[in-house]
C-alpha cells in the first residue's frame, strides 16, 4: 500500500463513504419502521468499515462488517418479535425527545468535526511493508495473547449460561414450579402463597376479536 | 422475437402444476407424482398450471377463486373429474386418468408459445382492506396505539408463551383447504407465537377417503386374505409417501409410491427400511412430539393407538388370521416417531400375511368386525378424529405440528363409490420380483 | 491498471460464478436422476429452460411489502457469494482480491448472508417467509461461531489470515489430514449457510418454500442462482482451507481447484438429497451442544499442532 500519496481514487471512495454513512445513519431516525431502522444502521457501520479499510486498518474495518451483521440482525429479529410497529406500516410517531437529540448530535459533530480539520496529526509514516494484523495482534494483546484468549472463551460460556439460565424450563421442569416453598401440609399450598386473581392476568391486555 | 425464444426454451422444461386437491383427488396426485414431465409444487407462486383435480364442495369455493388467482401469470388451469366454473372461458376438462399428463404438457406449451391465453383473474385487485389514519401523526383511531392498519388487529403479545417464558407477539391465521401437507381439504385457525404453535382450531374438515373397494366387498362376504392385506399395505404406502415427502426425503418417498404401484406378494420392504434407518430419519428428522394419550389413542383407533401401546386389533378375531398365526404390533411412545414405526411393521407384517395366504388360499370370517387401515370399522365407519389436532398440536413447533398431521390418519372413511369412473389406480398385480427400496 | 486491478477481477469473478450455477444445476440433476426422480429433457437443457421460464413469469406482488429490501435481498445475496468467491485464490498468483484479512472477510460474508436471508424472508409480509427467515436466523447464529473456529484452526499452521498463505501453508500435509475434524465441521456450515438439504431450515418444504413461497419470476431466478452461487463460493472457500487449493502435481493450479471444488460440490449436493431435513430443535440443540465443542477440540488440535 502507497503510504503518504494516495490516488485520487482514495479521496473520492472516502467521500462517497462518508456521505452514505451520515444519510443512512439520518435514515435511521426518519424511517418508521424499525426493521428497516436497523438495518440502516447496518449499513451505516458497512461504510465506516469501508472507511477503515481504506486507512489500512483492514483487519478492524473487516471485523467491524462481521461483527455488526449479526448484532443487527438480532436487533431486527428482536424488533419482529416484541415490537408493537417494526414494519411502519402503522405510521405511529417513533421518536422521543426529538429536540434534545437533535441538538446533543448537531453539536457532537461540529466538535468532532472541528477536531478533525483542526487537528495537527504527527507525521509518522509506517514502513510500506507492515503486516497490519501481526502489528496490531502485537499491539493490542501484546504479552498477554493467552489471556485475552481465554478470557473470550469464558465469556461465551457465561453468556450461554445466562440464557440457559434465564430460561423458564429447566432441566427440573418449570421455574415457577421449583421456586415455590413447600406446603405446611403435606400436598397443600405453598406456604406463604398470596390470594390470587380470579383470572390470573393483568387487565392490561386488550383482546381484539376479528 | 427474443420474448418468443426464450419462451420456446421455457416449454422444455417439465409442466410446474399446483394440485388443488377435491373429494378423491389423491389418486391423480399420485398418478403425477411418478410422471416425468410433470413437477408438483407447493406453491401457487411457483406453478404455471392449476390443477383442479376432483370434486370440490362449495364451501371451498372462496379458497379457491383466492388461490387461483395467487398464480403469476402467465397461468392456465385444468379441470379433473370436475366440473369448471361457467364464468371461466375456455377451460379443459379431462377425466382420464392416463391422459392428464399429456393434457397438462400440452396446455402448458400451448400457453407458452402463445396459442392459449393466459387466464383472467376472478378477483378484483384491490387491498382488501384500505388504510386511512385519523390520528395525530397519521396513525388511525384513538392514542398512540389505535386504529386496525390493513384490516389486521396490532400485533400484540396475547398469550403466554409455553415454551421458555419468552411471550412473542401472536399471529393467528386461517390456513386453508388447498395446503399441501393438510389432508386434503382440511382447513384450521391457528394461532402462531414464533414457530411454536398456541392454538389450532380445526374450520373444515378433511375430506371422507375412500379405501379400496375390497374392504366393502369384505363387509358383506369373506374376501381372500392376500387381497385384503395388499390393499392396507398400499394404503399405508401411500401415508408413508406423504410423509417422506414432506420429511424431505424424495428418493423415499418416490421408492415407496413405487413399491405401492408394483406392490405383490413378493414385494419387500427391506430396502426402504434400511435407507430410511441409515439416513437418520428416525433420529433426526421432527419425529418427536404428537404424543397421544391412551383416551386419545382409543378415539382415533388403528395404527396410531398401536402406535400408543394399545393392543388392539380386529384381525385377532378373525379365525382366518388367527390361523396364520396373526398377532397385534405395537410400539410404546405414541409420538410420531412411533408412529412411523408403526407403519412400516404394518406394511411388513401385511406383506407377510398376504404371503402366506396366498399360499395357503385363506379368506377372511367374520363380515362385520373388519379392520381397516383407518382405524375399526365394527357398526360404523371409523369417523373423522380431527378435534384431536385441536388438543395435541398447541405447544409444537411448526415443522413438528405438520409432521404430526402427517402421521396421523385423521380423515374419515367414505362410502363406498358407485361411480365407476374413480375405479382404483392402476396397479400391476403379477408376481414379478419388485424390491422397492434403496440398497 | 483499472483494467488489470478492477475490470479483470470482477469478470474473472461474475464467469466463475455464473458457469458455477449451471455446474450446480447440472449436477443437481443428475443426482436426483441417479436416485429415482422422473425425470424428462436433457440434463444440459432444462436448467436453461427453467431459467428462461421464470424470466417469462410475472414477478408475484403481496400486500404492502417492504418493496426496496424484497426485490434488492436476491441481488445483495448473489453479491455476497461474488465477494466470497474474489477470496477464493487460483494459483499463487491469481486471486480476485488478495486482502491481508481474507479469511475475516468470509466470516463477514457468513454473518451478511444471515442479514440478507432474514430480510428476503420478513420484506415479503407473508407468513411462510417470516418464519423461514426467523429459523434461518437461529440457525446462523448457531453455525457461525463453528465456522470462525474451525477457520481459525486453518489459519494457525499458515500464521496468517491470508487464503493464499493458507494454502501455501498446506505444501507438505492438506488441512483435511493435518486437522481430521475440521472439513466435516466446515460442511455442516456449509450446508447452514447454503441452506441446503438436511439444513434447508429458510427455504423448507414444511413452509411451501418457506422464504422463496411468495416470489415468482425473475426475483426467483435471482435468488436461486444465488443460492447455487453461494454453494459455489463456499466449496472454493473449503477448497482453499482444508484440500491444498491450487497444490497438485502435473495439472496447472486453477485445473486442480477446480477439480477440488468440484468435488466439494458433489458432496454437498449428494447429502442434500441423502438426508431428511432436521426439526429446527434438534438442529439446534446439535449445533450447541455437540458441534461446538467438537469444534473446540479441532481449535486446540490446530493449535498444539502449529506449537509443535
Amino acid at each position: 500500500m502507497e503510504s503518504m500519496n494516495h490516488g485520487i481514487g482514495v479521496d473520492i471512495a472516502f467521500l462517497l463513504l462518508a456521505t452514505l454513512a451520515v444519510v443512512t445513519a439520518w435514515r435511521v431516525f426518519r424511517t418508521d419502521s424499525m426493521v428497516r431502522a436497523s438495518f440502516f444502521l447496518l449499513v451505516s457501520f458497512i461504510a465506516v468499515g469501508v472507511i477503515m479499510i481504506l486507512l489500512a486498518a483492514e483487519y478492524l474495518g473487516v471485523a467491524m462488517f462481521f461483527m455488526m451483521a449479526v448484532e443487527m440482525t438480532v436487533m431486527a429479529l428482536f424488533m419482529v418479535m416484541f415490537m408493537m410497529n417494526p414494519a411502519g406500516l402503522n405510521p405511529m410517531n417513533m421518536v422521543h425527545q426529538e429536540r434534545i437529540s437533535i441538538g446533543a448530535g448537531v453539536v457532537s459533530f461540529l466538535v468532532l468535526s472541528a477536531m478533525a480539520l483542526l487537528a495537527v496529526f504527527p507525521d509518522r509514516p509506517v514502513s510500506a511493508g507492515l503486516d497490519p494484523v501481526r502489528s496490531l495482534g502485537n499491539e493490542m494483546l501484546g504479552d498477554s495473547m493467552l489471556i485475552f484468549e481465554s478470557a473470550g472463551l469464558v465469556l461465551l460460556t457465561t453468556m450461554i449460561g445466562v440464557v440457559v439460565l434465564s430460561s423458564h424450563r429447566g432441566r427440573y421442569g418449570a421455574a415457577t414450579e421449583g421456586s415455590l416453598p413447600p406446603g405446611l401440609e403435606s400436598g397443600g399450598d405453598p406456604a406463604g402463597k398470596p390470594e390470587e386473581d380470579e383470572d390470573g392476568e393483568d387487565g392490561g391486555h386488550h383482546h381484539h376479536h376479528h | 422475437m427474443a420474448v418468443n425464444w426464450l419462451r420456446n426454451l421455457a416449454s422444455r422444461r417439465s409442466v410446474p402444476v399446483f394440485p388443488v386437491l377435491g373429494v378423491q383427488g389423491d389418486k391423480a396426485l399420485r398418478h403425477l407424482t411418478l410422471s416425468p414431465d410433470i413437477e408438483l409444487v407447493d406453491s401457487p407462486r411457483h406453478a404455471s398450471v392449476l390443477l383442479v383435480a376432483g370434486e370440490i364442495p362449495a364451501d371451498r369455493f372462496e379458497p379457491l377463486r383466492r388461490v387461483h388467482d395467487q398464480l403469476p401469470s402467465p397461468f392456465t388451469t385444468l379441470w379433473f373429474r370436475c366440473e369448471p366454473w361457467p364464468h371461466l372461458e375456455s377451460v379443459i376438462r379431462v377425466d382420464d386418468l392416463d391422459v392428464l399428463p399429456a393434457a397438462l404438457v400440452t396446455a402448458y406449451r400451448e400457453l407458452m408459445k402463445g396459442r392459449r391465453e393466459s387466464s383472467p383473474r376472478i378477483l378484483p385487485d384491490k387491498p382488501p382492506n384500505p388504510w386511512e389514519g385519523e390520528g395525530d401523526f397519521g396513525q388511525g383511531g384513538e392514542g398512540m396505539m389505535g386504529g386496525v392498519p390493513y384490516g389486521r388487529p396490532m400485533a400484540m403479545n396475547m398469550e403466554d408463551d409455553i415454551r421458555d417464558g419468552l411471550t412473542l407477539d401472536s399471529l393467528t391465521f386461517r390456513l386453508g383447504p388447498f395446503f399441501f401437507a393438510f389432508p386434503p381439504g382440511m382447513a384450521a385457525e391457528i394461532t402462531l407465537q414464533g414457530d411454536l404453535v398456541q392454538t389450532w382450531k380445526t374450520q373444515l374438515v378433511a375430506y371422507p377417503q375412500s379405501l379400496d373397494p375390497v374392504f366393502f366387498t369384505a363387509r358383506e362376504r369373506p374376501v381372500p386374505i392376500a387381497e385384503l392385506e395388499l390393499a392396507r399395505a398400499r394404503h399405508h404406502l401411500h401415508r408413508l409417501y406423504r410423509g417422506l415427502h414432506l420429511a424431505g426425503l424424495e428418493s423415499a418417498s418416490l421408492s415407496a409410491l413405487r413399491l405401492a404401484q408394483n406392490l405383490s406378494t413378493t414385494s419387500t420392504l427391506d430396502g426402504l427400511h434400511r435407507y430410511l434407518s441409515r439416513s437418520g430419519f428416525f433420529r433426526l428428522a421432527a419425529i418427536k412430539g404428537g404424543v397421544l394419550g391412551p383416551e386419545q389413542a382409543r378415539r382415533i383407533g388403528g395404527p396410531a393407538a398401536r402406535a400408543a401401546g394399545l393392543d388392539e386389533d380386529l384381525r385377532s378375531d378373525d379365525a382366518g388370521y388367527r390361523r396364520l398365526g396373526f398377532s397385534p404390533v405395537s410400539q410404546a411412545g405414541g409420538d410420531t416417531g412411533a408412529r412411523w414405526r408403526q407403519v412400516l411393521a404394518e406394511i411388513d407384517q401385511s406383506l407377510q400375511l398376504a404371503r402366506q395366504a396366498e399360499r395357503d388360499d385363506m379368506t377372511t370370517s367374520e363380515v362385520d368386525r373388519i379392520e381397516t387401515p383407518r382405524g375399526p370399522w365394527l357398526e360404523k365407519r371409523p369417523e373423522d378424529a380431527s378435534a384431536l389436532l385441536d388438543e395435541i398440536l398447541p405447544g409444537q413447533e411448526w415443522g413438528d405440528a405438520l409432521a404430526t398431521i402427517a402421521s396421523l390418519d385423521v380423515a374419515a372413511v367414505a362410502e363406498a363409490s358407485l361411480d365407476t369412473q374413480t375405479a382404483s389406480e392402476p396397479r400391476i398385480t403379477n408376481t414379478l420380483d419388485s424390491e422397492g427400496g434403496r440398497t | 491498471m483499472i483494467v488489470e486491478e478492477l475490470v479483470l477481477p470482477v469478470l474473472m469473478v461474475f464467469f466463475m460464478l455464473a458457469a458455477g450455477a449451471y455446474t450446480v444445476a447440472v449436477l443437481d440433476r443428475v443426482i436426483a436422476g441417479a436416485l429415482g426422480t422422473p425425470q424428462a429433457g436433457s440434463v444440459w437443457i432444462v436448467p436453461l429452460a427453467r431459467g428462461a421460464w421464470l424470466m417469462t413469469q410475472h414477478a408475484n406482488a403481496t400486500e404492502a411489502p417492504d418493496w426496496r429490501a424484497w426485490r434488492l435481498a436476491p441481488a445483495l445475496y448473489l453479491s455476497l457469494a461474488a465477494i466470497g468467491l474474489a477470496v477464493v485464490p487460483w494459483s499463487g498468483s491469481l486471486v480476485a482480491t488478495d486482502l491481508a484479512t481474507s479469511v475475516v472477510l468470509w466470516g463477514s460474508v457468513e454473518a451478511l448472508a444471515t442479514v440478507v436471508i432474514f430480510l428476503h424472508g420478513w420484506s415479503a409480509n407473508a407468513l411462510f417467509a417470516l418464519i423461514g427467515g426467523y429459523r434461518y436466523v437461529a440457525l446462523g447464529l448457531s453455525y457461525i461461531l463453528i465456522s470462525m473456529f474451525v477457520l481459525i484452526g486453518v489459519a494457525l499452521p499458515a500464521e496468517s489470515l491470508q487464503f493464499t498463505q493458507v494454502v501455501a501453508s498446506q505444501g507438505e500435509l492438506w488441512n483435511l489430514i493435518r486437522q481430521p475434524l475440521g472439513l466435516p465441521l466446515f460442511l455442516i456450515v456449509g450446508l447452514g449457510m447454503t441452506f441446503w438439504g438436511p439444513l434447508n431450515l429458510a427455504d423448507s418444504a414444511d413452509l411451501a418454500g418457506g422464504t422463496a413461497a411468495e416470489i415468482s419470476g425473475p426475483p426467483r431466478l435471482v435468488w436461486d442462482v444465488a443460492r447455487a452461487a453461494m454453494l459455489v463460493a463456499f466449496s472454493g472457500v473449503a477448497t482453499s482451507a482444508f484440500l491444498g487449493g491450487w497444490l497438485g502435481p502435473w495439472l496447472p493450479g486453477p485445473l486442480w481447484v477446480v477439480i477440488k471444488m468440484l468435488a466439494v460440490l458433489l458432496v454437498l449436493l449428494l447429502l442434500g438429497r441423502l438426508l431428511p431435513r432436521l426439526a429446527p430443535e434438534r438442529c439446534v440443540t446439535l449445533m450447541w451442544v455437540v458441534l461446538l465443542p467438537l469444534s473446540f477440540i479441532d481449535l486446540v488440535w490446530a493449535g498444539v499442532g502449529a506449537l509443535l
